[in-house]
């Protein structure tokens, strides 16, 4: 079948202008992207940068966005993205800086940022020369971290990295998880530490999207949530976040629903003048059109007493 | 068709011209809904799921109580509601615990059998479309619309419940504003996160999210954006004009809640719908729907 490459390019000792190049080739059914990549390096174009290592989708290497969506080009077939016609975009990833062509920065993207969540294990002392053994039954759900191959799919989905290329990311923040849980931890609050402060934990927007684009089915997100969980059980240390963590917790404990006013001040801190006052323009048009009841009031639900009740209660028990 | 109704937080506080549009529009379409008074608020993201599973397990079994399935009007509500759904009924060790250690108290116990659906789900997969068009007496022509869902209507996947509707239902949007007679404006950004979340934590970022999805709106040509969540409106809507400022451009863009809407096809007058409400003047949109007949 013939099909139609049109690859992102850029060549930084050329003009390093983004630009594109069109490749046909004939490939054989069942060939995957990256054979055809070969193809076209091999016998059109031996300029062509791509990246690949273990060929059998286990290492994310060679990821790609391929129509626009990211995939590993080793167990991409074409035929799964020609049905529209027989023309294939290949681009680099859209959260990252491009070194050529289909090769982008890894360092930049993912290793930094992992490294910066203090990827290793702290045990004790009296374990540190000694074989640390630990039950089958503890590592169930790491092990199913463990299997990150560190593709840096879910790194490619995230919502913030667009707005926000410095976000550390769901990739060293699930790597981050691993740690944090693993029961041979001598330090996990530390560790949790390292995760706490901004571009954080806490600038994750909880949107699924990484736990949609992991091919391990490791979920992401839910480990980012696991963090800020275990963040908000033995004390958060962002002093904005915990401020808007505590306001909302109190407003649901005292009357069952959340107060916004309330929030939206407390939120900022009541000594925060400058924070307050940015509040203002939108409060004043707030008021005005209605959309507050002059005076203010928030009425306790029915039902509020018990709500307490069973707050506080799962607060005791997990403290 | 009677349901208990969810109508969380939100539609109570910060946008409260969205209850009494969504029970005028559920009453024109003769959707009964018993509202539910004295639950809690789901937890929204903010509470850590030690607490927010069991206060929504008491909702769950409130409603399961009264008989009815649940309806929200709330992506992140129904996302919430949704997920701890899940976890009480595919674990019955994990429910029985929640049971035994929060709801017992009050005589209460969740068997695992309410369904929570969106209201926007409602519309597709209860009331029928079919149905829905027999009552459209102003189909929105003229009205260039972008949809835009809020995370917790698209995942995570076991929340929107692998079912053959799952796929369907991240289009119900898209559809619904060419039901009403409307244009879809497309955005790439539709089904992303509106910024809300960590409005509190970086609000710079938050701000940059709602002017890339409201801007990329904007440059499609539309002329309004439609949401079924709150907590997008309040985002989208609320901080537009500080999003804007921060990203160096005008956006204007009226934001209009689902049931609005829906309502203003139905019949009901902008001002029914209580769009007067908003942050963003809907005064465009008004113009628009004001000289259809």
């Amino acid at each position: 079948m013939q099909v139609t490459f049109k690859v992102y390019r850029k060549d930084p000792e050329k003009d390093g202008k983004p630009g594109r190049s069109n490749y046909t080739v004939d490939v054989p059914d069942g060939a995957t992207v990256l054979e055809s990549l070969f193809k076209i390096r091999d016998e059109i174009d031996s300029s062509l940068a791509f990246r690949c290592s273990c060929l059998r989708g286990h290492c994310g290497d060679c990821m790609v966005r391929v129509n626009g969506s990211s995939r590993l080009t080793c167990t991409a077939k074409v035929t799964a993205y020609t049905q529209k016609g027989p023309e294939i975009s290949l681009d680099p990833l859209r959260n990252v800086s491009v070194i050529k062509d289909l090769v982008y920065d890894w360092d930049a993207f993912m290793w930094n940022k992992i490294g910066t969540v203090k990827p290793w294990l702290e045990a004790s002392d009296a374990t540190a020369d000694a074989e640390n053994v630990i039950a089958d039954a503890q590592m169930k759900d790491l092990r199913k971290v463990m299997s990150c191959y560190q593709c840096g799919m879910c790194d490619e989905g995230c919502t913030i990295l667009p707005v926000d290329i410095d976000f550390v990311g769901p990739a060293a923040l699930t790597k981050a998880y691993r740690f944090v849980f693993d029961p041979r931890n001598q330090n996990a609050k530390e560790q949790l530490k390292t995760v706490e402060g901004p571009k954080g934990i806490w600038d994750c927007v909880h949107c699924y999207e990484a736990d949609e684009h992991c091919p391990r089915g490791i979920e992401p997100t839910k480990r980012i949530i696991a963090l800020r969980d275990e963040a908000y059980r033995v004390g958060i240390t962002n002093e904005k976040v915990a401020r808007h963590h505590k306001s909302f917790a109190a407003s649901v404990t005292e009357s069952g629903w959340v107060d916004e006013g309330r929030l939206a001040i407390e939120s900022e801190g009541l000594t925060n003048v400058s924070g307050l006052m940015k509040l203002l323009p939108t409060a004043a048009k707030a008021l005005m059109r209605g959309k507050a009841p002059i005076p203010y009031v928030h009425a306790k639900r029915p039902g509020a007493e018990q709500i307490k009740k069973i707050i506080e209660k799962g607060e005791a028990e997990n403290k | 068709m009677k349901y208990a109704f969810y109508p969380g937080c939100v539609s109570k506080g910060g946008c409260p011209e969205l209850y009494p549009s969504s029970v005028k529009v559920a009453d024109k379409l003769n959707i009964e809904i018993e509202e539910m008074k004295d639950v809690a608020c789901t937890g929204a993201g903010v509470l850590p799921q030690y607490l927010s599973d069991p206060i929504n397990a008491r909702t769950l079994a409130k409603a399961e109580k009264m008989g009815l399935p649940m309806m929200t009007i709330c992506s992140t509500c129904q996302g919430v509601l949704a997920q701890a759904n899940y976890r009480l009924t595919s674990d019955a060790e994990y429910r029985t615990k929640i049971n035994r250690e929060y709801l017992a108290d009050e005589g209460l116990e969740y068997k695992g059998t309410t369904e929570v659906k969106h209201m926007l789900w409602v519309l597709f997969e209860d009331y029928g479309i079919d149905n829905l068009k027999t009552l459209i007496r102003k189909p929105l022509k003229g009205l260039k619309v972008s949809p835009f869902y809020g995370c917790f209507l698209r995942r995570p996947a076991e929340a929107i419940t692998p079912t053959k509707e799952s796929n369907a239902r991240k289009s119900y949007l898209d559809q619904i504003i060419g039901i009403m007679g409307a244009e879809l404006a497309d955005i790439s950004g539709k089904g992303k996160c509106c910024g809300f979340p960590i409005l509190s934590a970086n609000e710079e970022n938050s701000l940059a999210m709602v002017a890339k999805h409201t801007g990329e709106s904007k440059q499609n040509g539309a002329n309004c954006m439609v949401t079924p969540c709150p907590l997008c409106h309040l985002n989208l809507d609320g901080n537009q004009a500080r999003a804007g400022a921060q990203a160096g451009k005008e956006i204007d863009l009226p934001i209009l809640h689902l049931p609005q809407f829906v309502g203003m096809a139905l019949g009901f007058s902008p001002e029914e719908m209580s769009v007067k409400r908003h942050i963003v003047s809907t005064s465009a949109v008004e113009k628009i729907v004001d000289m259809l007949t």
